[in-house]
């Protein structure tokens, strides 16, 4: 779900960046000196960025108004839409644990959310850790942040994470996989001499 | 790079494996040596998702767009349009394109526009260095803060460093040690096979290069 937030996100922002710099760039260039071809809006430097014929041109004409608003109203639904789902925070309500006798069993997901966490924050090195489920029920997935106390390796304390908090996680929803993406850092500390 | 690819379908069978791994070395194995074989693939570039830029677009868009339906829709039920349409109108019928400020404004959406574009594009998060996977399912991502505090700490373990200034980039760690006692050479020496073997402990995909400079502290008085 997040890949598709991330890849809404940048095309929208990568379409309102070419608009604007093919509006800035255009006008710049013209108002700089650039001639225009015939067919462009505006016609040379001294032209206006929108005179008053061109804004009414079609004023008259049955379909302008209808579309104006129509368009109007699908940008306002789309900023809309976009801005709520940048804000909201997508959360796993519920895992499906299968049971193994054909029933399933519904697991919350603040509930494993808290057992990862907990478990990842006791291991040796982990000073915090915070765990997030994404995905969908049936194939949940886990963000987790770990800050690393001093004097720990990294890559240990990943592998450690890995069999062992996360492992145990899996297991105990009785998950085939759960995929997860984890972030590392460090507790700000200062440098202590060793003697 | 070499990256085996194409080992999706194998991720319902590798719990097992992790299995039969684990029950053989109980005892905190490095990870290093595992990671070598076949699960040496990195995790990949961290994209961000412009959740900050993509809300404040988002935002001025749905204003901008909800004045102007809001206004074109009063006036076409009878009422007068607000004001600052009609001075928006007027202003853009009246300046021509080289007058100061229509150049001022359109240089400014312009650089506006690119700048957005390129958050588009780019990968950002650049503080994350990608670790190798110590499992097919796991991405992991290591903060360049973290790598540098690692390294400082390492650094000040050896004899004869008394501080320690690391600078981590996304291909480089820049360590600047000041050595009071010591052999500068024995020094370097052993801050090279220090950091080398710590950078091997990042599990980090792409490891960065190492530079290491010693010199004695500045005297004072």
């Amino acid at each position: 779900m997040r890949t598709v937030l991330r890849t809404v996100n940048r095309v929208l922002l990568g379409l309102v960046g070419l608009v604007l710099v093919l509006l800035g760039g255009s006008v710049l260039a013209v108002g700089l000196g650039a001639s225009p071809p015939s067919w462009w809006i505006h016609d040379g430097e001294h032209d206006v960025l929108l005179s008053d014929a061109e804004r009414t041109r079609w004023r008259d004409s049955g379909w302008w108004w209808p579309t104006v608003l129509a368009v109007l109203a699908v940008l306002v639904l789309l900023a809309a839409w976009w801005l709520t789902a940048v804000l909201r925070r997508r959360r796993l309500g519920e895992v499906l644990v299968d049971t193994g006798d054909g029933e399933g069993a519904l697991l919350r997901g603040r509930a494993l959310e808290g057992v990862l966490a907990g478990q990842a924050g006791e291991l040796e090195g982990v000073a915090h850790a915070q765990a997030q489920l994404t995905g969908r029920s049936t194939a949940p997935e886990a963000r987790v942040r770990l800050q690393l106390d001093p004097h720990v390796d990294p890559g240990t304390a990943l592998h450690d994470f890995t069999e062992g908090a996360l492992e145990r996680a899996r297991n105990s929803a009785g998950l085939a996989a759960l995929p997860a993406e984890v972030r590392l850092n460090g507790v700000k500390h200062r440098a202590e001499r060793v003697d | 790079m070499s990256e085996p690819q194409g080992s999706e379908g194998t991720t319902q069978r590798l719990p097992v494996i992790e299995k039969a791994a684990g029950t053989g070395g109980e005892y905190e194995a490095p990870p290093v040596p595992a990671a070598e074989t076949d699960e040496a693939r990195g995790s990949g570039r961290f994209w961000s998702a412009r959740r900050v830029p993509a809300g404040i677009v988002a935002l001025l868009l749905l204003v901008v767009a909800g004045a102007f339906l809001y206004d074109v829709a009063a006036v076409r039920a009878g009422r007068d349009a607000l004001a600052w349409r009609r001075e928006l109108a007027d202003q853009l019928a009246e300046r021509p394109l080289d007058d100061i400020w229509v150049l001022v404004g359109a240089g400014v959406a312009a650089v506006l526009g690119l700048w957005l574009i390129l958050l588009a594009v780019t990968p950002g998060l650049r503080a994350v260095l990608p670790m190798r996977r110590p499992h097919t399912d796991v991405r992991a991502g290591l903060h360049r803060d973290a790598v540098a505090m690692v390294l400082r700490d390492r650094a000040m373990e050896v004899a004869g460093v008394q501080s320690a200034r690391v600078r981590v980039r996304r291909v480089r760690a820049d360590v600047r040690a000041l050595s009071h006692f010591r052999e500068l050479d024995d020094v370097r020496a052993d801050l090279d096979a220090t950091l080398a073997e710590a950078i091997r402990g990042l599990g980090v995909a792409r490891p960065p290069a190492l530079s290491v400079h010693v010199a004695r502290p500045g005297r004072k008085g």
